[in-house]
């Protein structure tokens, strides 16, 4: 079972007795001592070394809608999906998308929703990629915490999904697949009560997860050519301005993309 | 207050430390699981850090989540195989000495059942197998975390040695990375023994 990280559900659990006061105030200013060192610096996008888009315009990249989950965060971390929140910023997020596909250069296929057994495929597909994108985050992004045979030249920067990658609908007629995920957990008043009275203690805690990933894949081999992932990501998805803003966050550094300036100024010639 | 300032305390006491991840180098025997039990890997691992239990040990490829070889290294009467996750609300399922074989899947799938907090576990093909040079049994199994939607399969090896559990065990997302790793896990778990103290 892979190692418990973040909140155990066993939060629910937080009862005090007198006896127990001395214990978890000594365990308070062990966490304020260890918080109290400078955080690890995170890198937030990586290229397969050798990788380049092909210049030409010609690649076809498969893009399908932005995966999409938002709901509000516990007190102890729990995820609590919120179904009209999702909806929304499913809305704003595709609408966003429209709006920066033109700002890639390249070909892109937008795939519709399939329906059933190939629905089921791209569904594990997308979990398949978030997972992968996660464990990037993790064991690469995180210096610190690189894994050591992920450390040596050459090995840099190697994960895949694998050559079934082949099978999700529509990859037969592209060259790439370009996946997107985003997970916004609000805090809840219990959350942000929590993190207050834990800054006070030197303790950091955070309140609200906002990750995004966006993969570029190898549609033949499901080798992962470019990542952009972050678990503390801008824009409110709720908002069409803020879907807008995490659109660009996502896409931003997109290997071949045509800078901004460019497509202004190119927008301001027509 | 006191329950939120313990809540915050809590929280922070089970963000992930900062992991030492080491290197398991190929063909020399490393004990795990702070326990006797040995194996020699004939290719590089990395040991993580971080423990999902007391006795056990969790080496990986890519991450833990992507490709997960657990070492349970002498779990004891009334210990779970896993770190509780609510003592009070959740308890997990303990380990006794008195179990078959047989009752060791049930035990895993229960402690899965409960930890991960769905009903998506399956335990597939039980058979005998010789695991650490006692008789034991292999067993084959499937889940799906509800935290990422991953379906992963698994493969574990278990006896019970001196009255105590010993168990390693492979999971892995279904696509692609099951297939991928299977076959360098069980050469790893194939090298398993119980060496002697003060060897």
């Amino acid at each position: 079972m892979a190692c418990p990280d973040g909140d155990p559900a066993g939060i629910g659990g937080m009862f005090m007795t007198r006896r127990l006061k001395r214990p978890v105030a000594a365990a308070l200013w062990v966490c304020a001592l260890g918080f109290a060192a400078p955080a690890m610096a995170q890198e937030k996008s990586a290229t397969r070394e050798g990788f380049t888009l092909p210049a030409s315009a010609k690649a076809r990249i498969l893009l399908f809608r932005p995966r999409v989950r938002v709901g509000s965060q516990s007190t102890g971390g729990m995820f609590e999906p919120n179904a009209d929140w999702t909806e929304q910023s499913k809305r704003n997020l595709v609408t966003a998308l429209g709006a920066a596909q033109n700002k890639l250069g390249h070909t892109i296929v937008t795939a519709d929703e399939p329906v059933g057994p190939a629905a089921a495929t791209l569904a594990a597909y997308r979990a398949l990629f978030a997972t992968v994108a996660d464990a990037v985050i993790t064991y690469q992004f995180f210096p610190g915490n690189r894994l050591p045979t992920k450390k040596r030249k050459g090995a840099a920067f190697a994960w895949t999904l694998g050559p079934g990658v082949r099978d999700v609908p529509g990859a037969a007629d592209a060259d790439y697949i370009l996946f997107l995920d985003t997970e916004d957990q609000f805090g809840s008043t219990g959350r942000k009560v929590a993190q207050l009275f834990a800054a006070g203690l030197g303790v950091g805690i955070t309140s609200g997860v906002h990750s995004g990933f966006a993969g570029l894949v190898d549609a033949r081999t499901g080798d992962l050519l470019w990542l952009n992932a972050d678990r503390q990501m801008g824009g409110d998805v709720r908002e069409a301005a803020g879907a807008a803003k995490r659109m660009a966050q996502l896409l931003e550094d997109f290997p071949g993309s045509v800078p901004a300036v460019k497509v202004a100024a190119a927008g301001a010639a027509k | 207050m006191i329950r939120t300032v313990t809540a915050a305390a809590l929280i922070a006491l089970a963000t992930p430390a900062i992991a030492g991840n080491t290197l398991v180098p190929a063909g020399v025997p490393a004990a795990v699981a702070k326990s006797t039990l040995t194996v020699t890997p004939a290719a590089e691992w990395n040991r993580l850090g971080a423990r999902p239990g007391r006795a056990a040990e969790t080496w990986t490829l890519d991450g833990d989540t992507l490709n997960d070889l657990t070492f349970y290294g002498g779990i004891e009467t009334g210990q779970p195989i896993v770190r509780e996750v609510s003592r009070k609300s959740k308890p997990l399922p303990h380990f006794s000495s008195t179990m078959l074989p047989t009752d060791l899947p049930a035990l895993l799938e229960a402690s899965y059942r409960i930890s991960l907090d769905t009903p998506l576990v399956e335990i597939g093909t039980v058979e005998p197998t010789t695991f650490a040079g006692a008789s034991g049994v292999h067993f084959t199994y499937s889940f799906t975390n509800p935290a990422d939607d991953v379906r992963r399969r698994g493969e574990a090896w278990a006896a019970v040695i001196d009255r105590r559990l010993y168990m390693a065990s492979f999971e892995a997302p279904a696509l692609h990375f099951f297939d991928a790793g299977i076959e360098g896990a069980r050469k790893v778990v194939a090298t398993a023994k119980l060496v002697p103290q003060g060897r």
